[in-house]
């Protein structure tokens, strides 16, 4: 059987062909009234719609009949020709049965020929409405304001009966942007609604939905568009950039100071951390400590009880013994009375300064450096020597324009006099420095009444000397001065102004040797081996003390003090 | 022994009645009729579910079953049958097997219902196709393996055509209060003998996935107008 089948559907198929191309050599034949499709939009009722084909005679109404077949029954005519439109044929619910086979006739008006039938379920040919009610609901905003979800919502058709559960549909969302041409479908759901994820803000979008059953493949008509349209949030993006200034701006700032801070380190380290005071004894400034002045030193230590000189007069003098020797030109003595000159001027300074605890306070302004010392000790020096070398004219002058203490007058009276007549001097004393200066003259204390002890043991020696070779030395040396011009005029005004400078109460420490070697020649009284200084004057001279005398003769250990000698002497 | 013996006899006595009332307790317990079946078949304890519950299962499982025949009915139709055969004629010309009582088709018939009515058809068209399905399992295998998939889907959609039958047997004992005693499969369907032609057989095969779609749409529908009808009377009943 199934070959005979076979070989019937072959010769059928042979014959169509046949035919076929006989018909299309000649003409093509007519197209012949069909039905175009039959639709059942919930699932109650459906209606069947047809086409006149070619044959343009068919076309108005009437002209062709519909008969139907409900379950292999009668053929009954098209019960409704007019609610659903022209070439409709409309069943409603009371023909509509569910699982049940239709079939559907096209006829002629004399209802002899048929042109088309069609057969199917009604469950089969269900296409629905589209659904209704698209709205949508703004999720969030992304962080950055560039992107946002959506809640997209619609209701079912509201010809379908959903909710019955006479038909079960499902939807297909879909979404565009406006400018795009494709749509982009979204899943397929029994929900009535569906999130959209990742739009971007400042585009419009087109969102459209539609349904179908659940089991079929039929989709329906879309539904009417919806617009979703979020602008872009222009907050965020201006405070973008005003974040990225302030952060700049405070990077320049600490950039500044921290220039700032490096470049004036020293300076803030002062401000900000003063200096600790170092240790220091009071009075002493650690200037003093340098080379060349420890006569100053010694002069401030002198005053405490603890104080060693020969700590320092040890090294010193040793060094200076062998300068001392060295020096064969009345440099010495020379530098023996600017040294007294100097120290006077520096024990002027040393008592006059008040010490305060900064360690700056010192014998010398801390501004006077070296030079300037030297220079107003050569200043007091040409005074003094100015005096000495005017004192004859001065001694007619002094006893005649100044009757007050020619001590402070000489200096004032003659600077301008020796410092115009003495060049090289000023250029020798310049040239001297202090380590050259012999410490003859040693300070070894200072009374609390502001009298300077002198230790004897230099003059002695000096005096030795200058007494072993007093009359050839002199000679020598004041041939020697004579070479020098200017030494020879000095000494020789120092030589005379010893005696005025005693009687008058000449500050002027009576150290020299030849001032002491002169001694005996003049009218000078004998003098002491040392004379205490009584007092400092303001123009720091020293207001010596003639009349003292050492209590104790012992003869004392050359430019030494013992501490016992020492604590006698002092009051 | 002689002295022990009446303290054993009071030992046991007192033993029997212990036990007599351990089990007293328990007799109440153990005498509910709450016997759930699982797919081995034996007895396990069962957990209490409300009516909604298992009416939502149901419709679920309904609506799966549904959706699965359609898509192993499509892709046979794909795989197997010829285009030419594929019109919606042809389709409807291929006569489902007839019931023994004739369901309605329309809206208001099926609304006009009662529940009992609706229960008992649902539960009709389960049973009557779990051996017809069994059939077709059969005679997919002589298929060569395009044929695999649907017949995975077959054989789910046996497994749980079954538990829907237990869904619908609890639920009629709930919302009818009736104890099926037992389920009789009923023999509706003629059996083909012999091995009958490749032509025939996929039609005949055809015929019967598009007939199982249709009774499952069915059951599906009557489930759901029972849910409708149990949350809300008055709307269900209007058409």
């Amino acid at each position: 059987m199934a070959t005979r089948l076979v070989f019937l559907s072959l010769v059928c198929g042979a014959v169509s062909v046949s035919v076929g191309e006989h018909l299309t050599t000649s003409e093509v034949p007519p197209k012949r009234p069909y039905f175009v499709d039959c639709r059942s939009p919930e699932q109650e009722t459906f209606s069947c719609w047809w086409s006149a084909g070619d044959y343009q005679n068919l076309t108005g109404p009437g002209a062709l009949s519909v008969f139907f077949q409900k379950n292999r029954d009668v053929w009954r005519e098209c019960p409704d020709y007019s609610t659903a439109g022209e070439n409709h044929c409309y069943f409603n619910s009371t023909y509509t049965s569910i699982w049940i086979p239709y079939c559907v006739q096209l006829r002629s008006q004399i209802q002899d020929i048929v042109y088309h039938q069609m057969c199917f379920t009604v469950d089969e040919i269900v296409v629905p409405d589209p659904p209704v009610g698209l709205n949508w609901t703004l999720l969030n905003i992304s962080q950055t304001g560039q992107h946002f979800d959506i809640l997209i919502q619609w209701e079912p058709p509201p010809s379908a009966d959903v909710k019955k559960g006479w038909i079960s549909l499902v939807y297909e969302p879909q979404y565009r942007a406006i400018n795009m041409s494709d749509w982009k479908p979204l899943e397929v759901e029994r929900a009535c609604y569906q999130s959209v994820y990742g739009l971007k803000t400042g585009m419009e979008y087109e969102i459209r939905v539609r349904c179908k059953q659940a089991a079929s493949e039929k989709f329906s008509e879309f539904s009417e568009h919806l617009y979703v349209y979020i602008p872009k949030v222009p907050t965020k993006e201006t405070l973008f950039p005003f974040t990225m200034i302030l952060i700049f701006g405070a990077v320049g700032v600490i950039i500044v100071l921290m220039l700032i801070i490096f470049s004036q380190q020293q300076r803030l380290m002062v401000y900000f951390l003063p200096p600790v005071p170092v240790p220091k004894i009071m009075g002493i400034d650690p200037e003093l400590l340098k080379k060349g002045k420890l006569d100053e030193l010694n002069s401030i230590l002198s005053g405490h009880h603890t104080f060693k000189p020969e700590l320092y007069n040890d090294d010193l003098w040793v060094e200076f013994i062998e300068l001392d020797i060295d020096d064969q030109d009345g440099r010495s003595h020379h530098s023996d009375t600017h040294k007294l000159l100097g120290s006077e001027n520096l024990n002027g300074n040393c008592l006059n300064i008040k010490d305060d605890d900064s360690g700056r306070a010192s014998c010398y302004e801390p501004e006077l450096p070296d030079s300037d010392m030297l220079d107003r000790s050569q200043a007091e020096a040409r005074e003094e020597k100015a005096s000495l070398l005017d004192s004859e004219g001065r001694a007619a002058h002094s006893s005649t324009t100044d009757p007050s203490p020619p001590g402070r007058s000489h200096p004032g009276a003659t600077a301008e006099g020796a410092s115009r007549s003495h060049p090289q001097i000023q250029s020798q004393l310049s040239s001297q420095s202090w380590v050259n200066l012999d410490f003859y003259a040693q300070v070894s204390n200072i009374t609390p009444a502001g009298g300077v002890l002198l230790s004897p043991g230099q003059q002695s020696k000096i005096e030795k000397t200058a007494e072993a070779h007093s009359s050839p030395k002199t000679q020598k040396c004041q041939l020697a001065m004579t070479t020098d011009s200017a030494y020879t005029s000095e000494m020789d005004a120092k030589n005379i102004s010893a005696t005025p400078s005693l009687n008058g109460n000449e500050p002027k420490v009576t150290v020299s040797p030849y001032t002491v070697s002169e001694a005996p020649a003049s009218s000078v009284p004998p003098v002491s081996d040392y004379t205490t200084v009584q007092a400092v004057d303001s123009q720091q001279s020293l207001l010596l003390n003639p009349s003292t005398l050492p209590t104790k003769g012992t003869p004392m250990p050359a430019g030494y003090l013992t501490p016992e000698q020492l604590n006698s002497i002092m009051p | 022994m002689s002295e022990a013996y009446p303290g054993l006899v009071l030992l046991l006595v007192l033993q029997v009645c212990a036990w007599v009332l351990l089990l007293w307790r328990c007799w109440g317990v153990l005498g509910y009729p709450l016997d759930c079946k699982d797919e081995q078949g034996s007895i396990i304890s069962c957990t209490y579910i409300s009516l909604e519950k298992l009416l939502d299962r149901v419709i679920q499982h309904a609506e799966l079953i549904y959706h699965v025949s359609e898509e192993s009915c499509t892709l046979f139709e794909e795989m197997f049958v010829p285009v030419s055969m594929r019109t919606q004629q042809n389709r409807a010309r291929n006569t489902c097997i007839t019931k023994a009582f004739p369901i309605p088709g329309s809206k208001s018939e099926i609304q006009k219902i009662s529940d009992k009515w609706l229960l008992h058809s649902v539960l009709m068209l389960v049973q009557s196709w779990i051996e017809p399905l069994v059939y077709l399992q059969k005679t997919l295998d002589r298929y060569d393996d395009a044929a695999d998939t649907i017949l995975n889907k077959t054989k789910w959609v046996t497994n749980k055509l079954s538990s829907l039958e237990q869904g619908i047997v609890e639920l009629i004992r709930k919302m009818l209060d009736e104890g099926l005693l037992a389920v009789e499969h009923q023999q509706t369907l003629t059996r083909f003998d012999a091995q009958p032609e490749v032509v025939e057989s996929i039609l005949r095969d055809y015929a019967v996935l598009t007939c199982f779609k249709k009774d499952a749409h069915k059951m599906e529908v009557f489930l759901k107008l029972l849910k409708c009808r149990h949350t809300d009377k008055m709307s269900c009943y209007i058409s």
